[in-house]
């Protein structure tokens, strides 16, 4: 029998140690349901704190919202853009917002993790470094937040049980749009260093562009809503998906989502080889 | 009566000492935020797309109106109302969760035992933080604004605020404080924080001047320490009266008197209460 070619080989042996891409999924997968489990389990060890930090976010969310409400009351629309749609907005974007607050709080905080070099602790560990890293903690205000978008679509006036599937998968979508944001953002401190000025200005824009009515903009400035700070991802179009299925949302939504994430991923790995610690004794709690 | 002299003057050499010291206090903090000039300048950029996105809400508004003012206000004051209104609002340092790291790292028990009043030390340096932060936002949103809607209707407006802008600060530092305190009990301020800078949005006109509210609500909102934060002094800087200025400073003082009692007993009782873990 004639052998294998050294570069099959090499493929076999590799499939055989690490398994089938799908067996691999599924191995970090459940990595990853091992570290969101510890951290609800962290969190919950102060329970009065987590519930305190949930039921403030609540309040502190609608007392943002109830400043729209007298917006709209006095000067009832904007370019078409009424109290209701408001409601959406708010209510994908908070809930996306909290989704990743939950599950990749550290997303938040990257740009400090690399200058400060705490990445040597994920580094040393054999798991993805990104995932690992941005899933390691959990924020507990991001309950409410994740809780008040419900509430928000629920009073909306937009309701229905199918519209709530796609509320579901929008704000999914939505909170991988941001979570990339954050990530791609965040990544430029392997370049740049200490950023948090920046990171700063990135988030309160992104929140403060997806909460603002759509019919606002003009072209231009939707095409920077759209790519540079992609907020329309994060609240405008998921809004649109929501109150009535479209393909063409839905597309939208889904290549956005793929495409930010992609170029986050790249971003971060780029960076990642210029990374640099002065091997500082770390703690990650 | 020689001796009520002789007790008048060391009465006055102590104030004044004492007041040295606050003020080197705040002199050294206002020379420590010029330490690193890219992070004030890079802090305040933040205004510049808040100051974009209210002028299209605003422009959108007005067009849809079909009127030049509402309520007494033009596109252009209300702009400068907000420009005003933001600029007292992200030139604030964070002094309520600067006091509860303080209390959860233990560092607290370093600023308790030196030889200076708590309070009025933490007013020093948050009055110092403030000073260049504010007028660094100021330029950024006075430039975006003036490029948007052009000058101001009354630029003498920005004198006749000045007191009511620092009686501002003074009211949040009382109010910050307060919350800042409360981690002597609970450790954790951030909800607090967050539910207080909510208040502080709504009741104090930070995104809608309180002129477009509804009457009720306006009567509220004015009678509220929060409008002698933000909307008193915005507001007089675009239409400065002298009865405007006597009512917002009226109010002000009545607030500081009120919250600076209420902030030094808490202060009382709260170190009563601190248990300090670590330091």
């Amino acid at each position: 029998m004639l052998g294998r070619p050294a570069q099959i080989d090499k493929r076999v042996v590799l499939y055989e140690r690490e398994g089938s891409p799908l067996s691999k999924i599924m191995k970090e997968l459940k990595f990853l349901l091992a570290v969101w489990k510890a951290n609800l389990l962290s969190a919950m060890e102060y329970r009065a704190a987590f519930l305190s930090q949930a039921i403030g976010m609540i309040v502190n969310d609608f007392l943002y919202f109830v400043i729209w409400i007298v917006f709209f009351d006095r000067f009832k629309d904007v370019r078409g853009w009424g109290i209701h749609d408001m409601y959406l907005t708010y209510g994908v974007l908070a809930s996306s917002f909290g989704l990743v607050s939950l599950l990749f709080g550290n997303a938040f905080n990257l740009s400090e993790i690399i200058s400060k070099g705490r990445l040597d602790y994920y580094l040393s560990l054999p798991r993805p470094v990104l995932l690992h890293a941005v899933a390691s903690r959990m924020i507990a205000s991001g309950m409410g937040d994740f809780t008040y978008g419900f509430i928000s679509y629920g009073l909306s006036g937009y309701f229905t049980w199918d519209g709530l599937l796609r509320f579901v998968l929008a704000t999914l979508l939505a909170a991988t749009v941001f979570a990339a944001f954050l990530i791609l953002i965040q990544s430029l401190s392997f370049w740049l260093g200490v950023m948090s000025n920046l990171s700063a200005l990135a988030l309160n824009a992104m929140l403060t562009f997806g909460i603002y009515p759509i019919t606002l903009f003009d072209s231009y400035a939707k095409l920077i809503l759209f790519t540079l700070i992609p907020a329309a991802l994060m609240g405008a179009v998921p809004a649109e998906f929501i109150r009535s299925f479209t393909w063409q949302t839905l597309a939208e939504l889904f290549v956005g989502a793929i495409v930010f994430l992609l170029v986050a991923v790249a971003v971060f790995r780029l960076g990642l080889k210029r990374y640099e610690s002065g091997s500082a004794i770390q703690i990650e709690v | 009566m020689k001796l009520q002299v002789i007790y008048l003057c060391w009465r006055r050499n102590k104030t004044m000492k004492s007041f040295k010291k606050y003020w080197a206090i705040f002199q050294i903090t206002l020379i420590n935020s010029l330490a690193y000039p890219g992070e004030l300048i890079g802090r305040s950029l933040m205004i510049i797309p808040f100051m974009w996105i209210f002028y299209q809400l605003w422009k959108v508004t007005y067009a849809a109106s079909g009127s030049d003012v509402i309520n007494g206000l033009t596109l252009s004051n209300v702009l400068w109302y907000l420009m005003l209104a933001e600029t007292i609002e992200l030139g604030r340092p964070p002094l309520a969760r600067t006091i509860s790291e303080n209390v959860k790292d233990g560092s607290i028990a370093y600023l308790l035992n030196k030889p200076y009043d708590f309070l009025l030390y933490q007013l020093s340096t948050t009055m110092g933080e403030t000073i260049f932060r504010a007028l660094m936002n100021a330029t950024f949103g006075g430039i975006v604004v003036f490029w948007l809607v052009g000058p101001p209707q009354h630029p003498e407006g920005i004198i006749i605020a000045l007191p009511a802008i620092l009686g501002a600060w003074v009211l949040h530092f009382c109010v910050t404080a307060m919350i800042g305190l409360s981690a002597f009990v609970v450790e954790d301020v951030s909800a607090f924080m967050w539910i207080y800078q909510k208040l502080a949005f709504m009741f104090g006109g930070m995104l809608i001047p309180l002129d477009f509210y509804p009457q009720w609500l306006q009567v509220i909102a004015k009678a509220l320490p929060f409008s002698s934060i933000t909307y008193g002094p915005a507001r007089l800087f675009v239409t400065p009266t002298t009865e405007l200025f006597i009512n917002v400073m009226t109010l002000q003082i009545i607030w500081i008197g009120v919250l600076a009692f209420l902030l030094t007993f808490a202060y009382r009782r709260g170190v009563v209460y601190l248990t300090v873990n670590g330091g």
